[in-house]
């Protein structure tokens, strides 16, 4: 799952990141922060949508990015498990 | 905890308002830290706190040092320049200029943190028209602007979908230090105040009530549909 930032930013085209606070092969959970991002006028943290592993981060601290971009990818736990059956 | 309570309510859930009078900025964050911890936890309600700050800049998440145009104005006048973990750039405090910091719940709401600063420009913009300011906001730039420039500034942050830091609104402080610096990083922005527009002296303790309750009001009006929706 490619996580993006516009489901949390309907009226903004990008934002900065600012600080990762997990790691690629990293466990993460269901609405744990996973990274904070800046708008002009915001900061906040984003949450992780599922349990799952971090496959892979796209964009790192510093970097602007548009919000339609995906700035991470998640592997979810329930659809690996489904997969494996 | 200092500050005086009371309830802005009577349009449905109620909001709470704590008045924490003139106040450092530290001090001020302190009790913002302390609030959004509890209403994370779900033992406080909807709060607005509503406060002057003592002469300070701050700066925001994406701040440079460019953004200090004058430090020695600044250091001569014993003015602190601090950084903070709010969005936006950099702005300046001072008593006279009404802060307003909403520790509110998106979470049970509307979870869009830009819906969120177009309600909180659309409520501090109605509160200014409702005191004689043509108000209004800016397509192209964030904030409240008056007669072509700025009379609010904004910026925010969030932890697990509860805000906290808000909007500043010039009322009847000091203008100058604002050349100081580059407000909002923007490059070419002036700014004004209420009794500057009005051309007269306005009662601070007036002002906190008023956009209090509009804020109370609005709060409802623009989130009771998403509200309503999630019980």
């Amino acid at each position: 799952m490619k996580i993006r930032l516009n489901d949390l930013l309907e009226g903004a085209k990008e934002a900065t990141i600012t600080a990762w606070h997990v790691d690629e092969r990293g466990r993460v959970s269901k609405d744990q922060d996973m990274v904070e991002v800046a708008t002009d006028k915001a900061t906040f943290d984003v949450p992780s949508p599922c349990d799952g592993v971090v496959a892979k981060i796209f964009k790192r601290e510093g970097e602007t990015v548009k919000t339609d971009e995906a700035i991470a990818e998640i592997t979810d736990d329930r659809k690996q498990k489904t997969e494996d059956r | 905890m200092t500050g005086d309570r009371c309830q802005v309510s009577g349009v449905g859930r109620g909001v709470e308002m704590l008045d924490l009078g003139v106040i450092d900025y530290a001090e001020a964050f302190r009790v913002q830290e302390d609030i959004l911890k509890k209403r994370i936890n779900g033992q406080a309600p909807d709060t607005l706190i509503v406060l002057e700050h003592h002469p300070v800049v701050t700066r925001g998440r994406l701040s440079d040092d460019n953004d200090v145009l004058d430090r020695e104005y600044f250091a001569d006048k014993g003015i602190p320049v601090i950084r903070t973990g709010r969005g936006g750039k950099i702005t300046y405090h001072a008593p006279g200029q009404l802060v307003l910091y909403p520790i509110v719940d998106l979470s049970e709401k509307k979870k869009d943190v830009s819906f969120y600063i177009d309600f909180l420009e659309k409520t501090v913009a109605g509160t200014l028209r409702g005191m004689g300011v043509a108000a209004g906001r800016n397509v192209r730039r964030r904030g409240v602007w008056a007669g072509g420039r700025k009379i609010a500034f904004i910026g925010i942050a969030l932890k697990k979908w509860v805000t906290y830091h808000g909007v500043a609104v010039n009322i009847g402080n000091d203008l100058e230090p604002f050349g100081k610096i580059d407000p909002c990083g923007e490059g070419d922005i002036e700014a004004t105040s209420v009794e500057e527009m009005l051309g007269r002296k306005i009662d601070m303790s007036m002002a906190r009530k008023a956009f209090a309750r509009r804020f109370a009001e609005d709060l409802r009006k623009e989130y009771g549909t998403y509200e309503d929706k999630a019980e």
